[in-house]
C-alpha cells in the first residue's frame, strides 16, 4: 500500500507521455509483484513447523490368530489399557484383533484376558471396543486405514481421521521375520509397503509425528525402508534375533505376554497421565539380557533430541 | 347497568389473560402428551428345567414422531434415530447370539422362545421404506454403518453372495426385506459395550448395571438383540434384549432331598450375577423385575395341593413380590404365573436381590413346538453330499385332533445356502415315517432363487403339510461342492464353511401369553411384547461343510522343486557343453608333476633350514 504514492510519481514522471490504462497497470505492477512474491513465500511458512501438535492417535495391530497366539492379543490389549489409562479415548483409537481371546470356546475365563500369571489385570474390562476383528485385519484394510483411503461407506469409527497436528502410536505384534511381518497366517506386510503408506501419510499430511513399535522376530528389519521425517521407530530385535515370550500360564495353557511389550508395559505402569518421563528413559529400561534380544531404535529421521521428547508429549 | 370503563378494561384484560393462560398449558400440556421420549427397563428371570437359570433383560427407548419433537433427543440415542432416517427403515432386528437354544429342554412354544431363540453368529434384517431399485445400495451402507456402530463384521453382509430377500418364507413382505446372516461371528464384550451405550443409564444405573460381563458370556446360550420399529404415526420404538441361560453356582446344588430326588439348584441374582439390584435408572418410566414360574411348575404345585402363591409347599421367593400375575390362556385355565417386583422400592441401602429356594425335588417340563426341527448332513468325500431336515413329532396335539385325513400340519422352511454349496433343487426327496411320498403331496408351495457362482446364494422357500398322525418327516436335497478362488479362503479355511441356520415357522399356531394387568397405566412393554401375536418359530443347527482346500504351501514348494530342477538341468548342459575330458585328464597329469616339483622343493628347502640350524647351535 505504501508502494503506491512512491511508485506513482515515478511512473508517471518516467511514462508522462503515456496512455492512462498503461500508466495505471505500471503503478499496480510493484504492488503485483511483491504480492506474487509473499503469496510464493507463503506455503513453506503454513508447513510443518507452523503445525501445533493439538490430538494423538492409536494404531494397535494384533496380526495373528488361533489360541496359541493368545500373547498377541495380550500385548496389544495391555497397549490398549495403557493407551487408555494415560488419556487417547476410544474414538481416537483404531483397535485391530485378528481373532477373538476372550470368548474363544478354549478360554477358561470367559471375556477375560490377562498378561500375567497372576491373573491380576483383567485387559478385557467392561468397555473395549475393537474397530477390525476377525477376518477383516488384512494387509489392504491396514494400509487402507494408515492411508485414509476407504470406500465412501466405511463408518468414522474405523476411519484414522488424523491430521497434521497429531502425533500417532502403530503399535503391531505378530510373527515377523526379515523385511516382513505376517498377517494371520495368510498374507505379509513388507517393508517396503510400510514405507510407502508412512510416505502417503507424510505427503498427505496425516500426521506430525509418528512413533512405529513392533513387537515381532527381527523387528528392526520392517524399518529398513523407512524415509519419512518424523519417524520415529521401536524395534523388539535385530536382524537375525528372534523375541521370546515371557512367561508361560499353566493354568490359561498358553505364554500370555511377549518380553519386549512386558518391559515395555513394567515401564508405562509407573507413568501416569502427568508423568514428564522421556523417551530416552525408555530406550534406556530395555535390558537385552532380560528381552534375550537386542531392543533396535531408528531416529535418524526424528529431529528432535529424544531427551527432550517427554512421554506425555507423545500421549497427552 | 353499565360497570365503569376501568372495571370493565380491568375484567376484559383479565379475562384475556386467563384465556391466554389456559391456551398456554393446553398447548404444553399436548406438547408434553405427544413429545415425550419414554424408556422402561425390566429383566425376568425363570428357572429352567435342567438346572439352569434364564435370564431376560428388555430395554424399550422410544422416541415419538420426528416432526412434533425436531432432533433433539434426551433419552432415545441418536445414533438409532440419525441411522432411521438416513436409511428409511421401517423395521430392523439385529442379533448377535452364542450358543443354541435348547428346544428340548427349554421350551419352544412360548413367547421368549420364538422371539429370543436366535441362530448363532449375526442375524440381521430389515424392511426399507424405499422403492426397490435402491434397496440393495442402501442395505450395503447400512450394513457398514452397523458393523462401526457395533464392533462387528456386519459389513461382510454387504455383498450380494451374503444375503437374500425372501418374500413369504421369512416375514411377509413386498420385496422390500433384506435378510443376511453371519454364523461364525465371535459374539463378546465389544460388542456389548456399544448395545449398553445406547441405554441412557448405560450399565451405571439400573437394571443394566447388573451385567457383570464374565457372567454373561460364561453362560450357555446368550443372546443380545435390537429390535427397531419406525413409523410416521408412531415415531421409533427401540426394543433392546439379551436373553442369558446361565447355571447358578450354588454350593447347595446337588443336595439330595430327604426323599430321595434330587432338588433343583436354589438361585438368586447375587449367585447369577454376582451383584444386586441398587435402584432403578432415574431417567426410567417404570423398572421392573419379574420371576415367571411356568406351567409346569403350577401344576406340580396344585397337585401338591397349596396354593400358587409366592411361599408354597414346593418353592419360595427370597422377597415378596410386589404383585402377581397369572397367565389366562384361551380356556380361561390359569397356567404360568409371573411375580412382579418394583425397583422404585428398593435402593442402595435396601438392594434388591430376588431368589428362588427350591423346598421339594420337582422334575417339569416345558411346553414344545410341534415338531423338533433339525438338519444335518449327508455323504462324504470332498465332491458332493445332502442336507437333510428332519420334523420329529413331539406330541404337541392340535387343538381339534381328528383322526381323518384333513387334518394336516403346515410347516414353512426358509434356508439361504452359500453358493460354493450348489444344491440341486429338483432332487428333493420327503420321507414321511420312513417312506418315500412324492412332492406334491406334501409341499403346498415352494420358492426357489437358485444360486449363481460368486454372485448370489441359493435362497428356498417352502410351505410343507403333514399330516397330524405323522411322527417323522425327512426332506434331503443333494448338493455337489464348489471351488473357491486361492484369494476367497479365509486364513482358517481348513475349518469348513458355514451353512446359517434354516428357519422353521408353524403358522397355524400362535405363540402369545397374556397376563392381564389390573392397572390399565403401568403397561408393561415386556408384557405387551409377550401378548403378541406371533407363529411359533425354531431354527435350525449350522452346517460346517469341508471344503476341498487347496495346498496353500503349494507355491512355495513348486517354486523350490522348479528351481532344483533347472538348476541340476542347467547345471550339467553347462558341464556337458563346456567340459573337454583328454584336456582334463593332461591339466591334471601337468597339475601332478607342478606338484611334485614344488614339494621336492620344499622339502629339500627344509632340510637345508634344518641342517642350517644345527649348525648354528653347534657353532653356538
Amino acid at each position: 500500500m505504501s508502494l503506491i504514492p512512491r511508485a506513482a510519481p515515478a511512473a508517471s514522471m518516467a511514462f508522462a507521455g503515456r496512455d492512462p490504462a498503461v500508466i495505471s497497470l505500471l503503478k499496480m505492477l510493484p504492488l503485483l509483484l511483491l504480492l506474487t512474491f509473499s503469496s510464493a513465500a507463503a506455503p513453506p511458512a503454513a508447513a510443518s513447523p507452523s503445525a501445533v501438535h493439538n490430538n494423538n492417535w492409536a494404531v494397535l495391530v494384533c496380526t495373528s490368530r488361533f489360541w496359541f497366539n493368545y500373547r498377541h492379543m495380550a500385548n496389544t490389549l495391555s497397549l490398549y489399557r495403557t493407551v487408555k489409562r494415560l488419556g487417547i479415548p476410544d474414538e481416537r483409537i483404531i483397535l485391530m484383533l485378528a481373532d477373538d481371546m476372550a470368548c474363544n470356546p478354549r478360554n477358561n475365563y470367559p471375556a477375560q484376558v490377562f498378561n500375567n500369571e497372576n491373573h491380576q489385570l483383567n485387559l478385557y474390562g467392561d468397555n473395549v471396543e475393537v474397530d477390525y476383528r476377525g477376518y477383516e485385519v488384512t494387509v489392504e484394510n491396514f494400509l487402507r486405514v494408515l492411508t485414509g483411503r476407504h470406500e465412501s461407506a466405511v463408518p468414522r469409527s474405523k476411519r484414522l481421521l488424523s491430521d497434521e497436528g497429531s502425533h500417532i502410536l502403530l503399535y503391531m505384534t505378530g510373527h515377523g521375520g526379515d523385511e516382513f511381518l505376517k498377517f494371520q497366517d495368510n498374507e505379509e506386510l513388507q517393508s517396503h509397503d510400510l514405507a510407502d503408506a508412512v510416505k502417503q501419510m507424510k505427503e498427505k499430511h496425516r500426521f506430525k509425528e509418528l512413533l512405529i513399535m513392533v513387537d515381532t522376530c527381527q523387528a528392526a528389519t520392517l524399518f529398513s525402508q523407512l524415509q519419512s521425517p518424523g519417524v520415529l521407530a521401536i524395534g523388539s530385535s535385530m536382524k537375525g534375533e528372534n523375541s521370546y515370550s515371557h512367561h508361560l500360564d499353566s493354568d490359561i495353557g498358553v505364554s500370555v505376554v511377549d518380553r519386549f511389550t512386558f518391559h515395555t508395559l513394567a515401564f508405562f505402569e509407573k507413568l501416569n497421565m502427568y508423568s514428564n518421563a522421556s523417551l530416552n528413559s525408555l530406550f534406556n529400561s530395555y535390558d537385552p539380557s532380560m528381552l534375550l534380544s537386542t531392543a533396535y531404535y531408528r531416529m535418524d529421521l526424528y529431529k528432535r533430541a529424544l531427551n527432550e521428547v517427554m512421554e506425555r508429549y507423545i500421549y497427552f | 347497568m353499565m360497570m365503569p370503563p376501568s372495571t370493565a378494561r380491568r375484567l376484559c384484560f383479565l379475562s384475556l389473560l386467563l384465556l391466554l393462560l389456559l391456551l398456554a398449558a393446553a398447548a404444553s400440556a399436548t406438547a408434553d402428551a405427544a413429545a415425550a421420549e419414554e424408556f422402561t427397563e425390566e429383566l425376568l428371570l425363570r428357572p429352567l428345567p435342567d438346572r439352569k437359570a434364564l435370564a431376560h433383560f428388555h430395554f424399550r427407548s422410544s422416541a415419538p414422531p420426528a416432526s412434533a419433537a425436531g432432533r433433539h433427543h434426551h433419552l432415545f440415542p441418536k445414533a438409532i434415530s440419525q441411522l432411521v432416517q438416513k436409511f428409511h427403515i421401517s423395521e430392523l432386528e439385529l442379533s448377535f447370539t452364542q450358543g443354541r437354544w435348547n428346544y428340548e429342554q427349554w421350551g419352544g412354544y412360548d413367547p421368549m422362545s420364538t422371539n429370543n431363540a436366535k441362530p448363532p453368529g449375526v442375524e440381521l434384517w430389515a424392511i426399507f421404506d424405499l422403492p426397490l431399485a435402491e434397496i440393495d445400495a442402501t442395505w450395503k451402507n447400512l450394513t457398514h454403518t452397523l458393523s462401526g456402530l457395533f464392533c462387528a463384521s456386519i459389513n461382510f453382509l454387504e455383498s450380494s453372495t451374503a444375503f437374500s430377500a425372501p418374500r413369504w418364507g421369512f416375514k411377509l413382505n413386498e420385496g422390500n426385506l433384506r435378510y443376511g446372516a453371519l454364523p461364525r461371528e465371535a459374539v463378546c464384550t465389544e460388542n456389548l459395550t456399544p448395545w449398553l451405550k445406547l441405554l441412557p443409564c448405560r450399565d451405571k444405573a439400573g437394571i443394566a448395571s447388573l451385567l457383570y460381563r464374565p457372567s454373561v458370556y460364561k453362560g450357555y446360550y446368550h443372546s443380545q438383540k435390537l429390535k427397531l420399529k419406525s413409523s410416521q404415526s408412531l415415531g421409533i420404538i427401540l426394543d433392546q434384549t439379551l436373553t442369558v441361560v446361565l447355571q447358578p453356582n450354588t454350593v447347595s446344588g446337588k443336595q439330595l432331598h430327604s426323599t430321595g430326588g434330587q432338588l433343583q439348584p436354589s438361585w438368586s441374582m447375587e449367585h447369577l450375577f454376582s451383584k444386586k439390584l441398587s435402584g432403578k435408572c432415574l431417567v426410567s418410566k417404570s423398572s421392573r423385575v419379574f420371576v415367571e414360574i411356568e406351567k409346569g411348575i403350577v401344576d406340580n404345585v396344585d397337585k401338591a395341593g397349596s396354593d400358587v402363591s409366592s411361599n408354597n409347599d414346593l418353592f419360595v421367593l427370597s422377597t415378596a413380590p410386589d404383585r402377581s400375575l397369572k397367565e389366562l390362556d384361551n380356556l380361561e385355565v390359569q397356567s404360568s404365573s409371573l411375580y412382579e417386583y418394583d425397583v422404585n422400592n428398593y435402593n442402595s441401602d435396601k438392594p434388591l436381590n430376588v431368589g428362588i429356594t427350591w423346598k421339594l425335588p420337582l422334575i417339569w417340563s416345558c411346553t414344545r413346538a410341534p415338531y423338533h426341527a433339525s438338519r444335518f448332513l449327508m455323504g462324504s468325500g470332498n465332491e458332493r453330499g445332502s442336507i437333510a431336515m428332519s420334523f420329529l413329532s413331539t406330541g404337541l396335539d392340535k387343538q381339534l385332533v381328528d383322526s381323518s385325513n384333513d387334518c394336516s400340519i403346515k410347516a414353512v422352511v426358509f434356508q439361504v445356502v452359500p453358493w460354493y454349496v450348489k444344491v440341486y433343487y429338483h432332487s428333493l426327496e420327503v420321507f414321511i415315517d420312513g417312506n418315500s411320498k412324492a412332492i406334491s403331496e406334501v409341499v403346498d408351495k415352494i420358492h426357489v432363487t437358485p444360486s449363481e457362482d460368486k454372485l448370489l446364494p441359493g435362497t428356498m422357500e417352502m410351505l410343507l403339510k403333514f399330516p397330524c398322525s405323522m411322527q417323522l418327516a425327512t426332506l434331503t436335497l443333494d448338493f455337489d461342492k464348489g471351488f473357491l478362488h486361492i484369494d476367497e479362503y479365509p486364513p482358517d479355511a481348513n475349518q469348513g464353511f458355514d451353512i446359517p441356520s434354516a428357519l422353521v415357522s408353524f403358522p397355524e399356531f400362535n405363540s402369545s401369553r397374556s397376563y392381564p394387568e389390573a392397572d390399565p397405566l403401568f403397561v408393561s412393554p415386556l408384557l405387551e411384547n409377550f401378548k403378541e401375536d406371533g407363529v411359533v418359530k425354531s431354527y435350525t443347527e449350522v452346517l460346517l461343510v469341508p471344503l476341498t482346500t487347496p495346498d496353500f504351501s503349494m507355491p512355495y514348494n513348486v517354486i523350490t522343486f522348479t528351481c532344483t530342477v533347472l538348476a541340476l538341468y542347467f547345471g550339467s548342459l553347462l558341464n556337458a557343453l563346456r567340459r573337454r575330458i583328454g584336456e582334463e585328464e593332461r591339466g591334471l597329469k601337468k597339475a601332478a608333476l607342478v606338484r611334485e616339483l614344488q614339494f621336492a622343493l620344499l622339502q629339500s628347502q627344509s632340510q637345508m633350514l634344518r641342517w642350517s640350524t644345527i649348525y648354528f647351535f653347534c657353532w653356538i
